[in-house]
């Protein structure tokens, strides 16, 4: 009886969790913002489950519910889902002056189950791009022969969304490929607002729009197991131009990166799993943006323990593809825990990442919480 | 599994207590700020008044809510007056009796309530004279002139009055109040020869009283007790004050007769009594005549003067202020024909408001309070009139349908001497203008 009722709750909760990514504000549905994104398109999400993401991203291409390829969909036995979000506190230190920062996001969702016993349909959605951010500005500037303090503030609260169809085939015992449509959407809210420090004479400027952003993109993968232990991918992604449109209005068109990575995992044994890899995106293919430059980015981590609670732990590190100057760098550390329950009907991962960003003039120290939920009804 | 549970629900608390947004942080600018900017604009529209014109006659003298006394020798002279209605000659003894006996004046106060006076100046004085009871809309100031030119009535010194020591026991200024309708004075101030000061402690106007013997304020009964006072004002300099008007509500010019009448005893031979009693005198008209007159309207724009001259302006906005900019601030900028002459202290306010459609000298004016620009004009001053009109240019460029016109008008009208006279569009070197500063539409969708 007492294991029924815990079941029963147990399912009002996960119900509650997989409803609150649908009913929150679409705004919130982005992934990690940095001051770097401004300038540039957008601040590239993280296409990683929270169980991915505490291994510092290697497990992301061996992982079915990180939307990073399509292939290892292939593994998925029964009808699932996971859902992850993370809260994170940013620092923001721009030539000595810090800011705090914080922010609730839910960066990837993904549902997959099988049509055959060799085919595997799956979907979701992540974040390609976050657009969520606001700057002030104080400035003092001169207005009829005479110097006025201004304050300008101007915020976007939004994210370039990732919707993906993806189906995996099993063409071979040892042999998994993917392929995956997408569709890049979503909208910024967008208001720069000016106001004067002489009231009196002078009224607050505010504007307001929305801007929409559409864009499609292909992928395809592989993943092959050269033994029983050692698993490799590789994944291709390309993307048509992202538009973005203000009132109906066409105001921008940039191109998108094509996307290449390569990794391997190594089951160690029962209790212990080791997994690596790079990818490599063109940015700077981006020709409006002056400041676009192609990231190179590697992730090492492990799963340690029994596989119903394992213990995992990651490091990464790379390029962020827009800041003046010398390409923005990244290094990241993360730890978590996972721990399934209803006897492997769902899973629980909690983890603690720390990313430190640093670029010409600016630098940022990001400490995220990450919660996860799989459920396999 | 509970403890599993509550581990849950505390993390699910965790994050969501966390859902607390904020991602504004102080802007690097360039390198980490958007790719566009916030750009102003301050731009002179030196032709987009146009069509301007000035009517007059929308306020007589007679019906302002103030009169003007102010002596200017070489620049102008003001000079208030009033009549007052007629007064009983009889009146019956006991309430019922169908006999009357005649009343007897004792003596009369006249009331006059300055609403503005310079309060830099000294030994300002009131002079009261004995005007014709005839004296009406049609009278002028020569008409008039051999009576301010007698000898006055009685003489009040307001500095003096003021000096004096005040009184201000309850009682005493309640007794004043509930008298003569004042509202909340604050103290009396009372001089030898009787004459009486008391201040408004809400707006600090002066009430100021003359006391007048039968041979100041005689009653005559063939004149039906009517009697026409006028006041003109002296000061070491700047003499001048603004008094209140009938058509201000309680601060317009009174006058109280005091008298008695004899009760006669016809029962017993006990002497007869004597009633010793006061009544308000109605004010039939007030009005204030000056010289020189006002001038006759040119192809400049006047503002005030009496009867009081409104500018009608219109405004042919450009299309682009209609639509991709956002009016921070809109300053009307008026170029004076020549400063305008008097005492300091009668600088006088100037109001733009809107019109609701463009009828021209009839154009019903928009009585929204917000969308008015106001300034004043300083006595004397012959600088640049600038004239903040920002919500109303910032409603036009949200809502073409409005009427792209105002009129420009002194506050309160019709009270003064005083008239300012702006070139028009007619005079292309000194013509209005005005003044945008604007905001630029922000580019969004851009890196």
């Amino acid at each position: 009886m007492t294991v029924g009722r815990s079941d029963g709750r147990t399912a009002v909760v996960i119900a509650v969790l997989t409803l609150l990514p649908a009913v929150w504000p679409s705004g919130r549905l982005a992934a990690q913002d940095s001051q770097f994104g401004i300038r540039g398109l957008g601040t590239p999400g993280k296409w990683e489950s929270v169980r991915a993401r505490t291994t510092g991203g290697a497990f992301a291409p061996f992982d079915a519910f990180s939307p990073l390829t399509d292939a290892v969909l292939a593994d998925v036995r029964r009808m699932s889902a996971s859902v992850t979000s993370g809260a994170s506190w940013r620092t923001v230190d721009a030539g000595g002056a810090q800011s705090s920062l914080r922010a609730t996001r839910f960066p990837a969702m993904v549902i997959t189950g099988p049509l055959t016993s060799r085919i595997v349909v799956g979907g979701g959605f992540t974040t390609y791009l976050d657009r969520s951010f606001g700057v002030i500005v104080h400035d003092t500037i001169n207005l009829r022969g005479v110097p006025q303090p201004i304050t300008d503030e101007i915020t976007s609260d939004g994210a370039v969304s990732d919707l993906r169809i993806a189906v995996a085939a099993r063409v071979h015992s040892r042999l998994a490929v993917g392929l995956g449509l997408h569709r890049m959407t979503g909208s910024s809210r967008v208001i720069a607002k000016r106001s004067f420090a002489d009231t009196a004479n002078y009224r607050t400027s505010t504007a307001r729009d929305e801007v929409a952003y559409g864009g499609t993109g292909g992928s395809a993968s592989l993943l092959f197991d050269v033994t029983s232990d050692i698993r490799v991918a590789g994944w291709f992604r390309t993307d048509s131009k992202l538009h973005a449109d203000v009132g109906g209005r066409r105001v921008a068109e940039n191109a998108l990166p094509r996307t290449f990575g390569a990794g391997v995992q190594w089951r160690a044994g029962a209790q212990a799993t080791l997994a690596g890899n790079v990818m490599w995106r063109n940015w700077g293919a981006v020709q409006s943006i002056a400041n676009a430059h192609d990231t190179f980015n590697w992730s090492l981590g492990a799963e340690i323990g029994s596989p119903s609670s394992p213990f995992r732990f990651g490091l990464r590190g790379g390029q962020m593809p827009f800041g003046v100057g010398k390409t923005p760098t990244e290094v990241g550390y993360s730890a978590g825990l996972g721990r399934q329950f209803s006897g492997g009907r769902g899973r629980l991962d909690i983890g603690l990442e720390r990313l430190q960003r640093s670029g010409s003039g600016l630098n940022e120290r990001v400490w995220t919480v990450l919660l996860g939920l799989t459920v396999r009804p | 599994m509970t403890r599993q549970l509550a581990c849950l629900f505390l993390l699910v608390a965790g994050v969501a207590l966390a859902c607390t947004e904020k991602v504004t942080a102080p802007g690097v600018c360039p390198n980490f700020c958007p790719g566009d900017s916030i750009a102003i604009r301050d731009t002179i529209f030196t032709t987009i008044i146009q069509r301007d014109s000035s009517f007059r006659g929308y306020v007589p003298s007679y019906a302002a809510e103030a009169m003007t006394a102010a002596d200017v020798p070489g620049v102008l002279d003001s000079r208030a007056f009033f009549t007052t209605d007629t007064m009983i000659r009889r009146v019956a003894p006991k309430s019922g009796d169908t006999t009357t006996v005649p009343i007897t004046v004792d003596s009369s106060r006249v009331r006059f309530v300055i609403v503005h006076r310079p309060k830099n100046t000294t030994n300002l004085r009131l002079r009261l004279y004995q005007l014709p009871i005839t004296a009406d809309s049609t009278s002028t100031f020569a008409s008039l002139d051999p009576s301010f030119t007698a000898t006055p009535v009685d003489s009040l010194n307001v500095n003096a009055l003021l000096a004096l020591p005040a009184i201000a026991d309850t009682h005493t200024v309640r007794l004043w109040d509930s008298l003569w309708g004042v509202q909340s004075s604050d103290s009396i101030r009372v001089s030898s020869a009787g004459h009486v000061l008391q201040i408004n402690h809400l707006d600090s106007t002066l009430v100021v009283y003359f006391k007048l013997d039968t041979l100041q304020a005689p009653f005559i009964p063939a004149d039906s007790g009517r009697r026409a006072w006028g006041v003109r004002v002296a000061a070491d300099s700047f003499a001048s004050v603004v008094l209140g008007s009938t058509e201000s509500g309680g601060n317009g010019p009174l006058m109280r007769r005091f008298f008695h009448y004899t009760i006669p005893d016809t029962v017993s031979a006990t002497p007869d009594s004597v009633v010793h009693t006061d009544r308000f005198v109605g004010t039939r008209f007030d009005n204030f005549v000056f010289t020189p007159p006002t001038p006759p309207l040119d192809s400049n724009l006047a503002v005030g003067g009496v009867p009081s001259a409104r500018a009608l302006l219109r405004v042919a906005m450009p299309a682009y202020l209609h639509d991709s900019i956002d009016v921070v601030r809109a300053t009307l900028i008026l170029v004076p024909v020549s400063a305008v002459p008097g005492v300091p202290s009668d600088s006088f306010r100037v109001l733009a408001r809107p019109v609701l459609t463009d009828l021209g000298a009839k154009s019903p004016l928009s009585t929204s309070p917000l969308l008015n620009g106001s300034t004043f004009i300083h006595i004397g001053s012959p600088d640049t009139v600038h004239v903040e009109i920002t919500n109303l240019v910032r409603a036009w460029s949200l809502d073409t349908t409005m009427a792209t016109a105002f009129i420009l008008g002194q506050v309160p009208e019709a009270t003064s001497y005083a008239e300012i006279r702006f070139y028009s569009s007619r005079a292309p070197a000194f013509r209005p203008g005005l003044r945008v500063t604007y905001v630029k539409r922000f580019r969004f969708g851009g890196p």
